[in-house]
Formats: structure tokens, C-alpha cells, sequence
């Protein structure tokens, strides 16, 4: 029981950046807009939020910075996505591209080569009051920092938006069937572009929680393929909130488990254990692709001058 | 209007003509204004950081022609560059994206270096084909992993050949520290493969190894291939409009698949003379940035398998300059991956800008 306990409560914080990353996919994906740069702008967030946390002094301050940061990625793909109707996919691996380059250039430029890197003080938890108290439960649920918490009643209040108001609905058409939408009033033009702004700030956040969480520092490879992961993750929750939340505990309890399995050493070559959650998600999506719902308009670009149907 | 409707209509012959000559001008002022532009936000950016910018360009643009040194250093940096554009280029032609090139390359020198090892008594007559042959083999076998979930099962090309790099990094790290270790290197590596798996060299000094001879003639084979075959055809019938390709009874699906093992093929034959022709061994993080770097070439040729070594000779260009301006400049080198991103949004721009314009004056 106890060890149940300590294992879903390392989970929880390992699910944030899944969580909030994929949340911020689905929030562009559903209007429209497919943002490949997660990867780019996780490794962005993650510099930037450690930088600004380091020499501000206050981690909140790098989240928000972070997320502004990523917020300004997110408003490029989206002018040149529904604006100009410039390819999705290539602006988004061009943005990706961007990202790194800027994510190690600003690194570089602020702190240098040293062997000993600078560090920030990791989240403190903020136990909430009685509920932490209950035995097991508490210390599974109710005891970590602000950002798990963040990223639970986000997914709540996206899954609400989205399926149980007027706002959601339009904004789930401009995704699903732009030109009815477009021909009800609603501005997909502009739905896009503050979607994709608000949900590449969410991948900002995601990776700016990655060194104030796991090491106080920054490393070029401490996002190490979460980002696509996360688009995966998109996909296998069919675009929709509440699956996402499922899909994020496999794959951080994946990531736990490996590393429980590194450090207890069992026989096996470490290398195939971290290989363990890319194998797992491509034999999940083996099975769960074809019946995967997505938006209809994923990834395809609106032209409201267009005479071809759709 | 009246003007226009008792003008004599043009027969077809000079508006064609004229046509390709404004696409022509329209294609290279754009590469010229996308690299210009790039570069002056590179200078703005160099300025903004207190280095100097004239300095940094100037020996960005000039280490690849002041030494013959620093030419061969280009050509050598030209091959995996151009195999890895190839990689995700031909997929590209039938609308498939492979992210896979890195890992493609890493099976691809895992599968060579395991031949240039097991045998490496071989003469290099019969060793070396076998190294290059396997790379290939290793790297289509791994891209064909990708290929046959997309066809089989449906699973998106860019998640599956993505995650695939992933197992890679640690399936090499397993070769190097656990199958054929080299103790003394201080970092993941094999042991040397042997003489006859070594790429010969020529002319110098220093000299340049076959490998830029052979990814010229991997070069125009597919340019042949592309352009001149059925297939190629087929293949590129299955990019431009996949619908109609399906009702004319092409296997579009296979198709694609088809072009995802042999990008994969050629990932890995960059691999296998990686390792043959520079390192001599496998090595950790030999896949250096050659993915990014080919998808950006890749997208820059936009489409065009003839534009592809022209762009690559560029890229490499631009890579062996920044690692001298790191040192003489003292500008971080990851600036020269902001410039050429910036290179291909400005290209994608120009697109916008040319589209307006015909409009406008249809």
C-alpha cells in the first residue's frame, strides 16, 4: 500500500508536462491547427523559464515568461497558417527549428560553458490543507506543487469549455468544418490564431516545468522526445481532454518505471529500458490509430475564397 | 477592357516561355532575398548580443574558400547532408513526412560497422561494398518499421519515424558500451573497423574520401529515378494529388510506403560512410544535426530533386563557417541553425508575397 502510494505520487508530477503540453495540442488541434514545434518549444520553455527563474529569482515569473515566449511562437504558426495559409507541417518543423536554435543560443549567451551549471530552487509542494491530511490518499493526491494542481483543473475547465458551452462548440466547428462555421458567423480566422496562441504558451509552460521540477538546471536533452510524444498523445486521446488525462498517466508511469528500473538494476541492459516508452507508444498506436478520432480539419488550412467544397 | 478583347490573343508558345522565365526570376530573387534577409536578422542579432557582426559573417561565408582545407571539410559535411535531404525529400514527393533520417543513419552505421568489424580481415575489394550495402539495408529495414505501420495500421509516418530515432540513440549506445566496447575512448564508441572498410581517399592533402563520389551518383540516380522512371512518376502522381492517383488504379498507399524504405536506404548508406569515410567507428551523437539539417535542405529545395545538392553545398557551407566564427567571432554557433530557420520562413513568405501578386495581376 505504501509503495502504491509513493509511486502515484511520483506519477502526478510526471504527468504535468505531458498533461499540459497535450492539452495545448488538442486546444490548437481542435480549432485547426496542427503545432508540430512541441518539441522545439518545450526545449524553449525549459530554457527560458530556467534563465528568467534564475535571474528574476522567482519561478512564477519564468512560468509566465516562458509561457509568453512559446505565446509569440504560437502566434507566428498561427498568421502564417490562417493568414497567408502557408503549410502546417513546414512552418511548424521551420518554428521547431527556431526554437532549438534559440533555446541553446540564449542559454549560451547568459550563462556559458561551465562545468558547474547554475541552479534554481526546485517547486515547493503546497500541501492542501485537510484533504492532505487523509492517510494514503493525501499523500498520493493532495500534496505536490501549484502546477499539478494547474494542470488537473486546466483539463477540467478545457473539457467544460469545450463541450458545455455555445463558445466551445464554435470553437470545436472551426476545427471540425470551417466553412459552416465561417458561414454562421463565426471568425475562424481569429479562433485559430488565439488557439494557437494559447496553446503553444501551454507547451512553453509544460517545458518550463521540466527543470524547475526534475533537476534545478538546464540540458539540451532533458526534454528527450517528450514533445512528440506528446503530439502521440494527441492522437490516442482522440483530441479530446478527458482521454488525454488517461493517455498522460500511461506514459508518466512509463517514464517512472523506467527509471525505477535503472536504478534497481534488473538485468537488463539500461538502454532497452529507456527505450521501453517509445516502443510502448508505437505499439499502442499500432492498435489504437484507425479508430482514433481526430478533428476533420486537422491540419488543413482555411481559404473562405476557396469555390471546392469543404 | 475594350483594349483587351481586340488585342490579338498570344499563341500559347511565348507565354509559356515567358512563364518559366518569370518563374525563374521569381525562384532565384527569392533565394537571394530570403538569405539576405536572414542574414541581416542575423547581424541584428549578433549586434543585440555585443559581438561583432561583420567579423562573424565574414567568416561564416568565407572558411569553406579561403583553404583547401576548409573545402574538404565542406564536401565532407556536403554528404551526410544531402544522403539526409534525400531521406526526407523522397517521401516528401509522395506527401509523406520522414523524420526518421537520424535514426536511419544510426542504424544504417550500426549495420555497417558490425560488417567493417566482424570481418574485417576482408580485402577492401569485397569488405567496403559489404559495409555500404548493409548501411543501406539497416537503415531501409529500419524506416521500413515506420513504413509498414503506416501502411498496415494506419499510424501517423512523422510519430512513428520520430519515436524510432528515440530507440536508436539507445540501441547504439548498447552497441558501443556493451557489444563491441572500446574501453580507452572515455566516451561510447566502437572499436575501429578494419582496413579494408575504410573509404579510400583521393587527391589531397588532405585528401577527400569516395563517399563525395558516391553521393553523386546517389544524386543523379535519383534525379533518374524521380524524373525519369515510371515509378518515380507513379510516385510523384501520388504527391500532387493522391485521390486521383487511387481512381487511376495507382497502389498509392504501397507507394508511399515504397518511398519511406528507400529514404530510409539512403539515411542509412549516409551512415554506413560516416562511418567508413570519417570516424572509422561508431561513435555516440555521430548523427550530429544531419536530420534538422536535411529536412531543411529538404524544404528549401522545395520539391525539386536537382535543387537538393545545390542547397546541401550551402547548408554546409554555412555549418563549416559557423564553427569558425565560433572560434574566431565568439558567436555561439547555434545562431547559424536561427539563421537558416529564418531562411526558410522568409522562403515560405516570398511564396505568400508571389501569390498575392499574380492575383493581383491576373
Amino acid at each position: 500500500m505504501n509503495e502504491i502510494a509513493e509511486f502515484v505520487a511520483l506519477v502526478l508530477p510526471a504527468m504535468v508536462p505531458f498533461v499540459l503540453a497535450a492539452q495545448g495540442t488538442v486546444l490548437s488541434g481542435r480549432a485547426g491547427v496542427f503545432n508540430v514545434s512541441q518539441e522545439g518549444l518545450m526545449v524553449l520553455g525549459a530554457a527560458v523559464g530556467f534563465l528568467v527563474s534564475y535571474s528574476v529569482g522567482s519561478n512564477a515569473v519564468g512560468v509566465f515568461v516562458a509561457a509568453a515566449v512559446a505565446g509569440l511562437f504560437g502566434l507566428i504558426l498561427g498568421v502564417m497558417t490562417t493568414n497567408w495559409r502557408l503549410d502546417q507541417f513546414i512552418v511548424g518543423l521551420a518554428l521547431y527549428f527556431a526554437a532549438l536554435g534559440l533555446a541553446s543560443l540564449l542559454y549560451r549567451v547568459a550563462v556559458g560553458t561551465t562545468l558547474e551549471p547554475p541552479l534554481i530552487p526546485t517547486l515547493e509542494s503546497y500541501p492542501i490543507p485537510l484533504l492532505s491530511k487523509i492517510p494514503y490518499l493525501g499523500e498520493m493526491f493532495f500534496d505536490h506543487d501549484l502546477l499539478v494542481y494547474t494542470a488537473f483543473v486546466l483539463s477540467g475547465l478545457l473539457f467544460w469549455f469545450m463541450y458545455r458551452t455555445n463558445a466551445g462548440l464554435r470553437f470545436r466547428a472551426c476545427g471540425e468544418n470551417p466553412r459552416s462555421a465561417d458561414s454562421l458567423g463565426v471568425n475562424v480566422a481569429r479562433t485559430r490564431i488565439v488557439a494557437s496562441v494559447l496553446g503553444a504558451s501551454l507547451v512553453g509552460v509544460a517545458g518550463a516545468y521540466l527543470p524547475m521540477v526534475y533537476t534545478g538546471t538546464f540540458t539540451e536533452g532533458m526534454v528527450a522526445g517528450r514533445g512528440w510524444l506528446v503530439i502521440a498523445l494527441a492522437f490516442l486521446g482522440g483530441w479530446r481532454p478527458q482521454y488525454i488525462l488517461a493517455g498522460a498517466a500511461f506514459f508518466a508511469g512509463m517514464e517512472v518505471l523506467a527509471l525505477r528500473a535503472q536504478v534497481a538494476g534488473i538485468g537488463i541492459p539500461h538502454q532497452f529500458v529507456l527505450m521501453l516508452p517509445y516502443i510502448a507508444t508505437l505499439v499502442v498506436m499500432m492498435f489504437a490509430f484507425r479508430w482514433a478520432r481526430q478533428p476533420r480539419f486537422l491540419g488543413q488550412n482555411y481559404d473562405r475564397e476557396s469555390r471546392l467544397a469543404g | 477592357m475594350s483594349v483587351q478583347t481586340t488585342e490579338p490573343t498570344p499563341s500559347p508558345a511565348p507565354v509559356a516561355a515567358e512563364r518559366k522565365a518569370s518563374g525563374l526570376l521569381w525562384m532565384t530573387g527569392s533565394y537571394v532575398f530570403s538569405v539576405l534577409a536572414a542574414f541581416v536578422v542575423g547581424a541584428i542579432i549578433i549586434v543585440a548580443l555585443g559581438y561583432d557582426p561583420v567579423r562573424a559573417i565574414e567568416s561564416i561565408l568565407t572558411t569553406s574558400f579561403s583553404t583547401s582545407f576548409g573545402m574538404v571539410e565542406t564536401l565532407h559535411k556536403w554528404v551526410p547532408i544531402v544522403l539526409c535531404a534525400y531521406a526526407f525529400a523522397i517521401p516528401l514527393a509522395t506527401g509523406k513526412f520522414n523524420i526518421g533520417a537520424e535514426g536511419q543513419l544510426l542504424v544504417g552505421a550500426t549495420g555497417g560497422v558490425a560488417m567493417g568489424i566482424l570481418l574485417s580481415d576482408l580485402p577492401l575489394i569485397v569488405l567496403l561494398p559489404m559495409v555500404l550495402v548493409a548501411g543501406i539495408l539497416a537503415g531501409a529495414v529500419w524506416a521500413g518499421i515506420a513504413a509498414v505501420l503506416m501502411v498496415r495500421f494506419g499510424v501517423n509516418e512523422i510519430l512513428s519515424t520520430v519515436l524510432l530515432n528515440f530507440v536508436s540513440f539507445q540501441l547504439i549506445d548498447y552497441v558501443a558500451s556493451h557489444v563491441w566496447p572500446d574501453a580507452g575512448a572515455g566516451h561510447p564508441a566502437t572499436v575501429p573497423v578494419g582496413d579494408g572498410a575504410r573509404l579510400p581517399g583521393i587527391g589531397g592533402p588532405p585528401p577527400i574520401h569516395v563517399g563525395v563520389v558516391l553521393a553523386l551518383v546517389v544524386c543523379v540516380a535519383v534525379w533518374l529515378w524521380v524524373r525519369r522512371t515510371p515509378s518515380g512518376f507513379e510516385m510523384r502522381a501520388v504527391g500532387a494529388n493522391p485521390r486521383a492517383s487511387l481512381v487511376h488504379g495507382l497502389r498509392t498507399s504501397r507507394l508511399a510506403g515504397l518511398g519511406i524504405v528507400v529514404g530510409g536506404g539512403i539515411g542509412g548508406l549516409a551512415g554506413a560512410i560516416e562511418v567508413a569515410g570519417v570516424h572509422g567507428k561508431m561513435l555516440e551523437g555521430m548523427q550530429s544535426n544531419f536530420l534538422i539539417l536535411g529536412i531543411i535542405v529538404g524544404l528549401m529545395a522545395r520539391g525539386s530533386m536537382a535543387a537538393i545538392p545545390v542547397v546541401a553545398f550551402g547548408i554546409a557551407v554555412l555549418e563549416v563557417g559557423a564553427s569558425s566564427m565560433q572560434r574566431t567571432a565568439q558567436v555561439p554557433v547555434e545562431l547559424v541553425l536561427i539563421v537558416q530557420a529564418l531562411i526558410l520562413l522568409f522562403l515560405l513568405l516570398s511564396d505568400v508575397v508571389r501569390r498575392r501578386f499574380e492575383r493581383r495581376v491576373r
